[in-house]
C-alpha cells in the first residue's frame, strides 16, 4: 500500500502478531534492497504483500471473525481507497513542489545511503506523476491542473464516504479492528499527521471528526509503545513520530495489488500469539543470528 | 423538475460483428442496461470511430438533446440532474457500499479484461489486432491497434498489472466474482428489491464475459462458478431486455451480444 510499513505493523498488531520493529537506514544491505524486511527463524521475507501473507499462514489473521459479506465489503473499499483516494495522496507526496520539496525529499534522502539519495527521489517523483496522469489523466481533463482539481475531489468524496461508512464505530467491522482498518489507517495516517505546507487534504480530513478519532485511537492503542520506545537516539518525540509515519514513501503503490493477491489468498485461521518475529525496516543480512527465541 | 428525455437519444458504440471488443461491449451494455432500467429510451448506434467521437475516448457515449456524454459515471450523474436515479431510495451508508462495489467492479473486473484483450499474446493475436483495426484498411488498421496496445500496456506497467501472468488475473476475476456472490446473496440485486447502477454495471461486465467466445473458456467459467451470478445476470436479460418490444435496440443488443464475438 501507500504506507506499507505503517500498513504492516498496524495489521500485525490487530492480529496479534509479536513483531519488533527495527529502524535501519540503510536500503543498500537489504537483502533484495527493499524495505521492509520480515525476518523469521530463517526465512527472509521483503514484500510488504507477501509479509502479509506469510503472518496469514502463521496464523496471525485479523480477519477471521468476518462474514463472507464482510470480507467482500473489505475488497470493495480497498478498491474504493486505491482509485480514489491514492491518487491525491501521490500527488500530495511526490508530485506538488512544496511539499516534495521542502518534506517529503529530505525526509526520504536522509534516508538512504548517498548515491541512492541523488536519485530515487527523483525517479519515485516521476513514476507517481506517471501513474497520475496514465490512469486519470485522460480527455476531456487537458492540463495537470484539472487532473489535480479533480483527483482531490475524488480524494475528498472518498473521505467522505469512508466516514459515512465508519459512523460512530470504533472501527470499521465493530469493536475489533480488521484488515480493513490497516488499509484505511495506513493510507489516513500519513495524510492526518505529516506537516505539509500544503495541506488541503489534511484539513479536509480534520473536518470528519470520526475519522481523526479513528486514526488517533489506533496510534495512541497499538502504536503508543513504539512510538516512544523505538525512536533513535538523539531525535525528539515528534521527530520520531514524523520518521514512522514518513518511513512509508518508499515504495509505489503497486504494493496494494500484491497484498490485494495475498490477502485473497490468505487461509481463515483463528487468530493466535506465536513466537517472536522480527520486524526489520530496513534491511540485514539474513543470518542465522536473527533468529530470535521463542 | 425534470427535463423530457428526447425521443432520438442515441448511444454511441463501436460496429457490433466485428469490431467491438470485450471491455467496450461491457461498458456499453452497462449504459443501456442503466437506462433501460431508468426506462429512458435510447437508440444503439454502431460507428467504426465512435473511440474517437467521444469526447472522453472511451465508449459508450450518449447523445441526448445537444449534449454528448460518455462512461457510465457520468452518464449517471447527468441522468440524475435531469431527474431520473436508482440510488435515491439509498441511505448514505448504502451509497457509499455502492460506490465501493463499482470501483471494485473497475477496479478488478475491467482491469482483468484489458489485460486479457490487450496482453494476454495469444488473444491479442488472435482476436483483439483483427476486430480492432477491421473496419480500416492496412496498413492503417495495424498501425491503429499496435498504438492502442502500447498504451494499454502502459497502463498496465503504471498500476502494477505489466507483471501479473493470466493465472494471477483469473485469480483476481475469481475473487472478485467471489465478492460479488457474497455480497449479492439471495437477494434479486445488490440492494434487494431495487435495481441501482450497480447492478446495471456487473450485468453489463458479467453478461458479456458470459457471452463472449475467446480463445478459451477460463474467464466465463470463473464467473460460472457462482450460481447466484448467473442467475442475476438472467434475471436482468429478461426483465430489461427480452421483455420490451422484440424490434427495440436494446433486444437486438443482447441478442448480438449472445453471438460469439470470435471473428
Amino acid at each position: 500500500s501507500f504506507s506499507p510499513q505503517s500498513l504492516l505493523q498496524a495489521y500485525a498488531k490487530f492480529s496479534g502478531a509479536p513483531l519488533t520493529v527495527n529502524t535501519i537506514n540503510n536500503s543498500w544491505r537489504a537483502p533484495k534492497g527493499d524495505v521492509p524486511v520480515l525476518i523469521s527463524e530463517d526465512i527472509v521475507i521483503s514484500q510488504p504483500a507477501k509479509i502479509l501473507n506469510f503472518l496469514r499462514k502463521q496464523k496471525y489473521n485479523a480477519d477471521y471473525e468476518l462474514s463472507a459479506k464482510q470480507g467482500a465489503d473489505t475488497l470493495a473499499y480497498i478498491a474504493l481507497l486505491e482509485e480514489k483516494l491514492l491518487p491525491a495522496l501521490l500527488h500530495t507526496f511526490w508530485v506538488e513542489a512544496e511539499n516534495y520539496c521542502s518534506v517529503t525529499k529530505p525526509w526520504f534522502a536522509s534516508r538512504i545511503p548517498f548515491p541512492l539519495s541523488l536519485y530515487l527521489p527523483g525517479k519515485m517523483s516521476r513514476e507517481a506523476l506517471n501513474r497520475i496522469l496514465l490512469t486519470r489523466g485522460g480527455p476531456p481533463l487537458c492540463s495537470l491542473t484539472e487532473v489535480e482539481a479533480q483527483i482531490y475531489r475524488d480524494a475528498k468524496e472518498c473521505l467522505n464516504l469512508l466516514s459515512k461508512r465508519l459512523g460512530t464505530s470504533q472501527f470499521f467491522f465493530g469493536d475489533t479492528p480488521t484488515t480493513l482498518d490497516a488499509f484505511v489507517f495506513g493510507f489516513l495516517a500519513p495524510i492526518y499527521k505529516v506537516c505539509f505546507p500544503r495541506v488541503q487534504l489534511q484539513e479536509h480530513l480534520k473536518q470528519l471528526p470520526n475519522l481523526c478519532r479513528f486514526c488517533d485511537d489506533i496510534l495512541t492503542c497499538y502504536f503508543r509503545l513504539t512510538v516512544s520506545g523505538h525512536s533513535p537516539a538523539g531525535q525528539d518525540t515528534a521527530d520520531a513520530n514524523l520518521q514512522k509515519l514518513t518511513q512509508l514513501v518508499n515504495k509505489e503503490s503497486n504494493l496494494i495489488e500484491k497484498m490485494d493477491d495475498n490477502l485473497r489468498k490468505s487461509p481463515q485461521h483463528p487468530p493466535r500469539k506465536l513466537t517472536t518475529l522480527k520486524l526489520a525496516a530496513g534491511g540485514e543480512q539474513s543470518s542465522p543470528l536473527n533468529r530470535l527465541s521463542p | 423538475a425534470a427535463e423530457p428525455w428526447p425521443e432520438n437519444a442515441a448511444l454511441y458504440q463501436q460496429l457490433k460483428e466485428e469490431q467491438i471488443l470485450l471491455s467496450d461491449n461491457a461498458s456499453s451494455l452497462a449504459v443501456q442496461a442503466f437506462l433501460q432500467m431508468c426506462n429512458l429510451p435510447i437508440r444503439v448506434v454502431c460507428r467504426a470511430n465512435a473511440e474517437y467521437m467521444s469526447p472522453s475516448g472511451k465508449v459508450p457515449f450518449i447523445h441526448v438533446g445537444n449534449q454528448v456524454v460518455s462512461e457510465l459515471g457520468p452518464i449517471v450523474q447527468f441522468v440524475k440532474a435531469k431527474g431520473h436515479s436508482l440510488s435515491d431510495g439509498l441511505d448514505e451508508v448504502q451509497k457509499a457500499e455502492m460506490k465501493a462495489y463499482m470501483e471494485l467492479v473497475n477496479n478488478m473486473l475491467l482491469t482483468a479484461e484489458l489485460y486479457l484483450q490487450w496482453c494476454d499474446d495469444v488473444t491479442v493475436e488472435e482476436i483483439t489486432h483483427p476486430r480492432y483495426g477491421s473496419p480500416y484498411p492496412w496498413p492503417l488498421n495495424r498501425i491503429l491497434s499496435y498504438q492502442k496496445q502500447w498504451e494499454v500496456r502502459r497502463k498496465m506497467k503504471a498500476i502494477g498489472w505489466a507483471g501479473k501472468t493470466l493465472e494471477q488475473v483469473l485469480e483476481d476475476v475469481d475473487q472478485c466474482c467471489q465478492a460479488l456472490s457474497q455480497r449479492l446473496g439471495t437477494q434479486p440485486y445488490f440492494f434487494n428489491k431495487q435495481p441501482t447502477e450497480l447492478d446495471a454495471l456487473v450485468f453489463g461486465h458479467l453478461f458479456t464475459i458470459l457471452t463472449t467466445q475467446l480463445t478459451t473458456d477460463e474467464l466465463s467459467e470463473k464467473v460460472k462458478n457462482y450460481s447466484n451470478l448467473t442467475a442475476f445476470c438472467r434475471r436482468i436479460e429478461q426483465q430489461y431486455f427480452e421483455g420490451h418490444d422484440k424490434d427495440s435496440s436494446a433486444t437486438v443488443a443482447a441478442r448480438s451480444a449472445k453471438r460469439s464475438l470470435l471473428r
